[in-house]
Formats: C-alpha cells, sequence, structure tokens
C-alpha cells in the first residue's frame, strides 16, 4: 500500500481506485493504471515545470514562464482575448472618420455600439457549452478564426445597416473572454484562481485601451501611403484581422487543452467522459447563484464594456479636446485593467486566505460599489482634471471588482463550470447593452447625465450579492450551516450528480474539487483537521 | 505605486490642456460682422436634385468685400470654408453651431484661405474640386476675415441667414477598392479553411489513437 502523504489540501485516498475495474478515469484525476498504486496524484516533478495538485492544477502562478501545458495555456488564453478586445471596440476610436464616411446619425452610432456587445451575449453563453464538450483550445480558435472574416468584411460595408451588421458579428468573438476564464480555471488551482483570472482576464480587457491607441495609429500610417480617409480607415481593420488569425493558429498549435493533454485525445482513450450537456446546462440553470452573478457582472463589466464606446467621444464633446487627446484618455481607461483586475483577483484571494469565501463576497461588493460611486462623480464632474480623477478612481474600483467575481466563480459549480462562466460573461454584455440602450442612445440624457445615472443603477444592482450563500462557507450576513452534512464541500458539489451518476463513480472530479476547495473556509481550514466523508474513498484501508 | 504614477500623468496632462485655451474662450459668433463679405459658391453642375460628387465636382467660389464693411482695415486673411447646413446637423451633435468660435463645429472643412490685398476691390473668384474626404451633406460656403492676432473679424456667407437659400448636396465617395474588397475575402476564406483542416486533422490522430 502506498503511503498516503496528506499535502494542505486533503490529498484523497486512491487505494480503492480500479477495485471494481469500471471506474473511469478523468480528466483531473491521477493517471494511474487501475493495477498500480504506486504512482502518487501529487508527483510534479515529473511531468511538470510547475508545482501541481491532485487534479494536475499548477499551485503556483509565473507569468514570466512559458511553460507546458499551463502558462502557455495562461499566455495563449489572455492574448486571445486581448486580440477580441481590440477587433471588437476597433471602430470606436475611427467613428469621427466612419460616421463621416456612412453619413451615420448619432442614433446610429449608439445603435451599434449596442450590437457591439450584444453578439457576445449568445456566444458567450453557447461557448461555456462549446468548452464543456470540445475544450478550451477549440473554443478560442473557433471564436477568433470564425469571426475573423467579419472583421475583414468592414470593406463592405456602405451603410448604417451593413456597420450595425458587422459590429455585431464582430461583437461574437468576445466569448473568447468564457474559454479564456475556463482555460485558466482547469489549468490553475482554487488558492490563486483570483489572481490568476484576474491577470488574464484584466489583460485581456486592456485590448480595449489599447485599441484606442493603436487603431489611429495604423489609419495614420496608411493615410500616408496615400490612401484617402474613408479607405484608410477600412484597411485598417485588416490589422486586428491579421492578429485573430495568428493567435488561432497559435492557439492550435501551441495549446493544450487540460493540464494531461487535448481532450480528444483523452476523450477518445477513455480518459475523460463526455458529460451529458443537458445536465450541464440544468445544473448551471437552476443554481440561482449563476444569475446574481450575472447580474453583477452586467454592472462592472458591462459598465466597462459601454464606456469603451463612449467615453472617448465624451471627452471630446464635453471638455473639448482633440480627438488624438480624448483618444488617449479613452485608452487609460481600458489600459488600467493591467493592475486594476489583478488586483481585484488577489484581493479576493488574500480576503478568502482571512475570511474564506465570506471574504471573497464582501471584496466583491465594496469594490463594485465603490467603482459605481465614482462613475457617479464622472458624470457630474465639469472639469477636467476632476472629470479625469473620477474616472480613473471608477475604472479601477469596477475592473477590480470583475477580477474579484471571478474568484467567487469557479467555486458555484464544478460540473457546470464552463457554462456558469459562459453565462456570467453573457451578463457582461447584456449590462452593456441595456445601459447603452437606455443612458446613451438617445438624446433624453447628455452623456453626462447618462454616467451618472448609469453609476446608480450599479450601486443598486450590487446589492444582490449579500444573497449569495454557500453552506459549507456562508455569505456576507450569514455563517455556514452547523449542518453536519450540509457543510461540507463534499455535499455541495455532489449534489449535482445523481445517486446512479455517483454509484458509476461519475462525481470523482468534483469530490477532488470539494477537497481542493476546503481553502474557502479561510483561517478555520489550516486549524481544523477535517477527515475525508463517508462520500469519498477511505484514507486507510 | 502605479497609480500613484498614473494619476500624477493625468493631472499633468490636463494641466497642459488647460493652458493651451488661452484667451479664445469667450469670442462669439454673434460679435462678428455680418456680411461683411458678399460670396457666392456655384456648383459645376446645378439642377432640380442634382447631388455633386466628391472628388470629381467643383465649385466656383466669387467673393468680394462688401461696401457696408466697416472693419475692412483689420482684414489680414480671407479663410474660406465649407459648412453644414442645418438639415445636415440633425441629430448628429459633433456638427452642432455654437455661438463660442472655439466650440463651434459647423464649418470643419477648409477650402482655401490667403492674405487679403487692400488694393483689390473687384470681385475675385477661384475654383474648389470638392475634396475625397467630404461628407455625404447638403453644404453653404461660408467665408472669415481674420486680423493679424488670427482672430476672426467679420463674415460673408453663401446662404442666408436662416440657412435655407443657395444650398448645394454632395455625395461622399464610398471608400470601398477593389483589391480591397478580394482582399477581404481571401484571408477570411483562409482563416475559415485553416480551423476546419485543423479541425479534421485531429478527429483523425485521435481516432488513430483510439484504435492503437
Amino acid at each position: 500500500m502506498a503511503p498516503n502523504h496528506s499535502n494542505e489540501n486533503g490529498s484523497i485516498g486512491i487505494s480503492l481506485h480500479g477495485v471494481t475495474a469500471r471506474e473511469q478515469i478523468f480528466s483531473f484525476s491521477v493517471e494511474d493504471a487501475p493495477w498500480s498504486q504506486a504512482i502518487r496524484s501529487d508527483d510534479p516533478t515529473a511531468k511538470f515545470a510547475l508545482p501541481v495538485d491532485s487534479e494536475h492544477r499548477a499551485k503556483v502562478f509565473k507569468p514570466l514562464s512559458f511553460a507546458k501545458p499551463h502558462m502557455r495555456a495562461f499566455h495563449l488564453g489572455w492574448i486571445s482575448f486581448f486580440t477580441c478586445f481590440i477587433s471588437t471596440f476597433a471602430a470606436a476610436p475611427l467613428v469621427p472618420v466612419i460616421r463621416d464616411n456612412l453619413d451615420l446619425t448619432k442614433t446610429d452610432i449608439g445603435n451599434a455600439g449596442v450590437a457591439s456587445v450584444s453578439g457576445a451575449i449568445f456566444s458567450r453563453l453557447a461557448m461555456g457549452a462549446v468548452c464543456d464538450l470540445l475544450g478550451a483550445r477549440y473554443g478560442t480558435a473557433f471564436s477568433l478564426m470564425l469571426s475573423a472574416p467579419a472583421v475583414f468584411s468592414m470593406s463592405f460595408v456602405a451603410d448604417a445597416g451593413s456597420y450595425l451588421a458587422v459590429r455585431f458579428m464582430i461583437g461574437f468573438c468576445l466569448a473568447t473572454f468564457v474559454s479564456c476564464q475556463y482555460w485558466t480555471s482547469v489549468m490553475f488551482t482554487g488558492k490563486i484562481i483570483g489572481l490568476v483570472n484576474g491577470c488574464a482576464g484584466g489583460w485581456g480587457d486592456m485590448g480595449g485601451g489599447v485599441t484606442q491607441l493603436l487603431m489611429p495609429m495604423v489609419f495614420h500610417v496608411i493615410k500616408l501611403t496615400g490612401a484617402t480617409p474613408f479607405t484608410a480607415w477600412r484597411f485598417a481593420f485588416f490589422i486586428p484581422g491579421f492578429l485573430q488569425i495568428i493567435m488561432g493558429i497559435l492557439v492550435l498549435t501551441l495549446g493544450q487543452d487540460l493540464p494531461d493533454g487535448n481532450l480528444s485525445t483523452l476523450q477518445k482513450s477513455g480518459q475523460v467522459s463526455k458529460d451529458k450537456f443537458s445536465k450541464v446546462f440544468w445544473f448551471a440553470v437552476k443554481n440561482y447563484r449563476t444569475w446574481i452573478l450575472f447580474v453583477l457582472y452586467g454592472f462592472s463589466m458591462g459598465v466597462e464594456l459601454t464606456i469603451n464606446n463612449v467615453i472617448s467621444g465624451y471627452f471630446y464633446d464635453r471638455f473639448n479636446l482633440t480627438l488624438h487627446t480624448a483618444g488617449i484618455v479613452a485608452a487609460s481607461f481600458g489600459m488600467a485593467n493591467f493592475f486594476a483586475r489583478p488586483f481585484g483577483g488577489y484581493a479576493s484571494d488574500v480576503a478568502a486566505r482571512l475570511f474564506g469565501m465570506r471574504g471573497r463576497l464582501w471584496t466583491l461588493w465594496i469594490l463594485q460599489t465603490v467603482g459605481a460611486l465614482f462613475c457617479i462623480w464622472l458624470g457630474r464632474a465639469s472639469s477636467l482634471p476632476i472629470a479625469i480623477l473620477a474616472m480613473m478612481l471608477f475604472s479601477v474600483g469596477t475592473q477590480a471588482a470583475c477580477g474579484a467575481l471571478f474568484g467567487v466563480a469557479p467555486f458555484v459549480s464544478r460540473r457546470s463550470l464552463g457554462l456558469i462562466s459562459g453565462l456570467t460573461g453573457a451578463g457582461g454584455n447584456f449590462g452593456s447593452g441595456v445601459t447603452q440602450l437606455v443612458f446613451f442612445s438617445s438624446s433624453r440624457f447628455s452623456t453626462a447625465e447618462g454616467l451618472s445615472l448609469m453609476g446608480v443603477m450599479a450601486v443598486v444592482c450590487t446589492i444582490p450579492v449579500a444573497f449569495i450563500h454557500f453552506p459549507q462557507w456562508g455569505s456576507m450576513f450569514l455563517r455556514p450551516s452547523q449542518h453536519e452534512e450540509r457543510s461540507k464541500e463534499e455535499h455541495y458539489y455532489g449534489g449535482e450528480w445523481t445517486e446512479e451518476e455517483k454509484s458509476l463513480g461519475l462525481h470523482e472530479g468534483s469530490i477532488k474539487f470539494a477537497e481542493n476547495s476546503r481553502s474557502e473556509r479561510g483561517r478555520k481550514a489550516v486549524l481544523a483537521d477535517i477527515p475525508t466523508p463517508e462520500t469519498g474513498s477511505p484514507a486507510h484501508v | 505605486m502605479a497609480i500613484k504614477k498614473l494619476l500624477f500623468a493625468s493631472l499633468l496632462i490636463c494641466s497642459m490642456i488647460q493652458s493651451s485655451h488661452g484667451a479664445t474662450k469667450e469670442r462669439l459668433f454673434t460679435d462678428l460682422e455680418k456680411g461683411s463679405l458678399e460670396i457666392t459658391a456655384t456648383p459645376s453642375r446645378t439642377g432640380e436634385g442634382v447631388v455633386l460628387a466628391a472628388g470629381i465636382d467643383k465649385l466656383s467660389i466669387t467673393w468680394k468685400v462688401s461696401s457696408t464693411a466697416t472693419k475692412e482695415p483689420e482684414f489680414k486673411t480671407i479663410k474660406v470654408k465649407l459648412c453644414y447646413a442645418p438639415v445636415s446637423q440633425v441629430d448628429r451633435p459633433w456638427r452642432k453651431t455654437h455661438n463660442e468660435l472655439f466650440k463651434d463645429k459647423s464649418c470643419p472643412h477648409k477650402i482655401s484661405s490667403f492674405s487679403y490685398d487692400p488694393t483689390v476691390k473687384t470681385a475675385q473668384s477661384f475654383d474648389y474640386t470638392l475634396e475625397r474626404d467630404i461628407p455625404t451633406g447638403t453644404y453653404y460656403v461660408r467665408a472669415y476675415a481674420v486680423d493679424a492676432i488670427d482672430h476672426e473679424v467679420a463674415f460673408g456667407q453663401s446662404t442666408n441667414e436662416a440657412k435655407t437659400t443657395n444650398l448645394f448636396s454632395v455625395q461622399a465617395i464610398s471608400g470601398r477598392h477593389k483589391s480591397l474588397d478580394i482582399a477581404s475575402v481571401c484571408f477570411s476564406v483562409f482563416s475559415v479553411v485553416a480551423l476546419v483542416v485543423f479541425f479534421v486533422n485531429e478527429k483523425r490522430k485521435a481516432k488513430i489513437e483510439q484504435s492503437k
């Protein structure tokens, strides 16, 4: 019998694995052959460049490394997402030229802005399912390479209708957000997931800022070669298009779905079972926490997407800046993502270390509410220095809230992780569509009033976070359940599988995850010695 | 740390922007002398419903100083501009007419700028080919007389005060190019085909692995 090393997460005993010879080995399970118990689940040095947990997810985050498979997945993921942000918001800094070429009105521009974020509502939902079923690599590649034609087709656009249609189709590629977050969630362990997701999401979101500088620059360079403005802007869209194709190819050739290999290979060799989509969908939709996160993300990321579309024009009109200066201001909003979102994820992780999941929820509420308050201030600021200060504080608060939210999301479900990422992500786009439609597409409110009202709406829509309750960890105002069974993580994650599925051992991955998630108890996890409950395998036979 | 640097940089930018505005803030359009310049703009093609093509059609612009002009000694430069008629400003706040001259966005397109020769008293004219970056819209022509310190002192326009007469319509170039269209289709096809090839290839490899 192999000695049972217990790490601080409480490793699962493997002594009963393979006894029935019917056990299926899952993507996150130990890679031992049924007859051998000598190979340990946490023998990292043999295969991986980074220390890993029992699910082979990395325990350490090294941003400067490109090692297979963990860090490579991280970099491919965030850069793909970054590229898609560049494409989706590429039109925004060029709108002053486009509106002259296509004879657009303010309503046309506003509607196109709504369209640019609406497409992703559906594609983010679909992407969750695609990742669960086909793997993160193909999810990312589909998104990049199937929306590249839409980016190129800006060369055909001749009026408001076609402009709106193309921006709508380009917007589909924002689904890479889901595949990127899914990819990092399967590659990195729960303790650091807040920071890792925050970095991936934040650095990807920076694309919305970089594009405000990149596209005008590309436009100018093309004009220097002699093209008229009305041709140059169309050609400028080829750059995001190329980037998408290149990234798609890199993801497919260099990336790997899971720590142990690619999904199709693992599935075909029987190592990963294919889950039923209807079950995955049902458990995502049934969980009320998914919908609270949907609304919350709509007013952190949703607000951020809206600002990407309107802020350049706002500074240009209200403070009479030149297009160039307005672009720099707009870019700095998006660029704050570089540190703001990872900071939010990191703050969530630190709060979890001290106070567990309750800390994560409080962190989320505080960051999002503070960000929204600064948004109200931004709309009311009438002098330029105050407006810029308010905007920077607003950007840090809101973007950090996005990072903190994805410190919570991976724990809502194990079985439907992809779909929940998708639904939450879709919520972001939905919130953006709603805010742009209500506050920025008509002449009912001035842009300044729209900003303040959007801030008020965001404060109100952040309150639901108080209702997220985990029986094993508690919520903002309630302590964890004292009940014998419900207070165990295994009960919560095991609850996603039927008894029949459990008897087939299909839930093994969730049980592993449950044990690794004990860290969400905060300091109590370190103090208490929690024995593996009967639903898992016993430590010693 | 990064936050502090960002805040400092932004405050620096703000102060630079503030200082660049200077004393031009208070100059109003209503302060300018109306009708000092008499200007007419005749399109190369006229008629009911004629729309001029940007990059091709011309305007023949004739101007002279009106006998009622009182600030004529201050004139140093004449700036002629293409301005939007009210119908082209609807639902387009970036073309709005403002009384403050530095804010006014209704006349963004420069036609010509030349120094004023006080010795020539007769009407002068020149031709202007509509630039290829003129957007689709309805226009008139306005000329500002500018003094030595680059402040506008008087103006004249080719339409009446309500901006309803002598307007002409322009159709912009599409900006589309056949070579651009072809390149766009080629790259799009490449993108989709590359993805399909990868997908099929990997499925094949997985099948081979399974049969082993």
